[in-house]
């Protein structure tokens, strides 16, 4: 029975070369699909039970690494990029085999050659060698919760899109909260206890009933002739008001 | 409506109280920094004054008062004025500084390693199989580099034109890597390329919207690059019809590098907006004041 194999990458002319160069190196290996992203890949891998899969790690959708996951146990993997820093020091030190783009005959008939004495065997087991690859790729995203970094906001007809990074701080107003960055000011419908959950609480603070300011934005504080603590912010000449509840915020060291 | 005549009178004495606060201030800097010869000067004539016009009393009342102010405050006073003028030239400085960060982060904005591996293997593979095509995406290639490598910068590439045929070289290489999955439009009429626009923003925001709105889209989209002028302001827009913007994903350097060098380079008349249709993708807008070249 004639070897098979899949190759899954998002960018044609690529496909073309691996297929080409794959047909130099090992006449006898059959190209049954392929793929121009993760999930067509899986779904063509389940149709057609190739040996080996040539993943591609960025593609739209899902990537090389994700659809490895599902596969490795199936098949044997060999990874194809043309750069990711991350993933080759990952390759160096572990067992998957990998190539670089642009595939070079001579590289290519070493992994053939490594593919032709595992075939025999039990695909490795990769998986664990995997997950750690893929947070390493997101840059280790899946570590941190989700917090909301986008505010939108109803400007005329248009959604506005507002970085949490741009805002100063939010301020209950009545059914709205009001958010001000240095430029503008905007209405959104979200109340302030929902921002408050929403938000990294490491970037913005609550300091008072209605008002949660980021972090960053504070320039200084201070105490007023009555008595109260107030925050001057950079770049932005309005003061806002510590309540009592949250002055332990910007106690001194 | 009895108020009213209340109110008048107590905004009037609210100004005269903030008027006379005003004038005494500015009499107190006068004195914490005039030299004691000129303010000998000032006294002598001020008891020549008093004298002439039978106001010797309040004379010598103004010299007693300023010798004693002078003596009291006007060392701290002076060294208070000297601090300020000091922390506002710091301030100056810190704002010089800033902006040359700002600079030389743009100048150091890097052509990706992935793009420039990836399009080099394209090259490589195209070469084989349809020499034509190669050469243009080569020469796509080296135009993309000679005007985004800092070494290579030219000092005129400070304007939209620049800019756009930056681009146009970049989405070409990007088309020719994703081919049907990506659409390209240029809506920048001719006579808007010698105004000026900083440079690598308008690159960053195409980045940006192949990177996060259409690479991870797997049917692809349209890009459309957008300038017009409205009043006074240039508007530059790059929208896509990609996936939208991930509300949990943070908006990354590129943007905030750009939002920053607006600031420094044009303080509240410029600004970045970025929208979501309804239509669905991310549209980024550049506005800033509009000059029709470099010298106007």
């Amino acid at each position: 029975m004639p070897v098979t194999a899949l190759i899954a990458d998002d960018e044609a002319p690529l496909r073309d070369q691996l297929r080409a160069r794959l047909l130099d190196a090992w006449p006898e290996l059959r190209i049954v699909a392929e793929a121009a992203n993760g999930a067509e890949a899986l779904e063509l891998a389940a149709r057609h039970k190739p040996d080996i899969a040539f993943l591609d790690i960025r593609m739209p959708g899902m990537g090389g690494i994700d659809a490895a996951r599902q596969l490795y146990n199936r098949c044997h993997i060999v990874f194809a990029t043309a750069y990711d820093q991350y993933a080759l020091d990952a390759f160096e030190q572990g067992a998957i085999d990998y190539l670089l783009k642009p595939v070079t005959p001579a590289r290519l008939q070493t992994t053939c050659e490594r593919l032709r004495a595992r075939l025999d065997r039990a695909p490795q087991d990769i998986g664990a060698q995997l997950a750690e690859l893929g947070d390493l790729l997101k840059g280790g995203a899946a570590l941190k919760p989700n917090y909301l970094r986008w505010i939108q906001a109803q400007v005329g007809g248009s959604l506005r899109m507002v970085s949490t990074r741009e805002i100063l701080y939010f301020q209950a107003d009545d059914k709205y909260t009001c958010v001000q960055t240095a430029t503008t000011e905007l209405l959104i419908r979200k109340t302030l206890k929902e921002l408050a959950d929403e938000l990294d609480p490491d970037e913005f603070w609550r300091i008072h009933r209605s008002t949660l300011v980021r972090v960053d934005a504070i320039a200084e504080v201070y105490r007023d002739l009555r008595g109260r603590q107030m925050l001057r912010l950079r770049n932005f000449a309005g003061e806002l008001e510590v309540s009592r509840n949250h002055g332990h915020l910007f106690q001194q060291m | 409506m009895v108020a009213a005549p209340i109110n008048r009178a107590l905004d009037f004495v609210r100004e005269a109280v903030s008027e006379a606060s005003a004038l005494w201030w500015s009499f107190f800097d006068w004195l914490a920094l005039v030299e004691w010869r000129k303010l000998y000067v000032t006294w002598f004539l001020a008891f020549v004054f008093g004298i002439s016009f039978q106001l010797t009393e309040p004379a010598v009342w103004f010299i007693l008062l300023s010798f004693g102010v002078k003596v009291l405050a006007g060392g701290k006073r002076r060294a208070e004025l000297t601090a300020m003028e000091a922390s506002d030239k710091a301030n100056v400085a810190t704002l010089e500084r800033r902006l040359m960060e700002a600079q030389m982060a743009a100048l150091q904005a890097q052509v990706e390693p992935h793009f420039l591996f990836n399009t080099l293997a394209l090259i490589g593979q195209l070469i084989e199989t349809d020499p034509k095509e190669a050469a243009r995406v080569h020469a796509h290639l080296i135009e993309y580099l000679r005007s985004s490598l800092p070494q290579m910068r030219s000092s005129g590439g400070g304007t939209l034109g620049k800019q756009v045929e930056l681009s146009r070289a970049y989405l070409a290489i990007m088309q020719a890597r994703m081919k049907e999955r990506l659409a390209v439009r240029f809506e920048v009429p001719d006579f808007l390329g010698s105004s000026p626009f900083p440079p690598m923003m308008l690159q960053t925001l195409i980045e940006n919207s192949i990177k996060h709105g259409l690479e991870p889209k797997v049917a692809g989209g349209t890009i459309t690059v957008r300038a017009h002028v409205e009043g006074a302001t240039l508007h530059v827009d790059v929208c896509d019809d990609g996936v939208g913007i991930d509300l949990h994903a943070d908006e990354g350097v590129g943007l905030a590098n750009i939002r920053e060098r607006l600031a420094l380079l044009y303080g509240k008349n410029a600004e970045l907006v970025i929208e979501m249709p309804p239509s669905g993708g991310a549209c980024a807008s550049i506005r800033l004041p509009y000059r029709m070249t470099e010298f106007d």
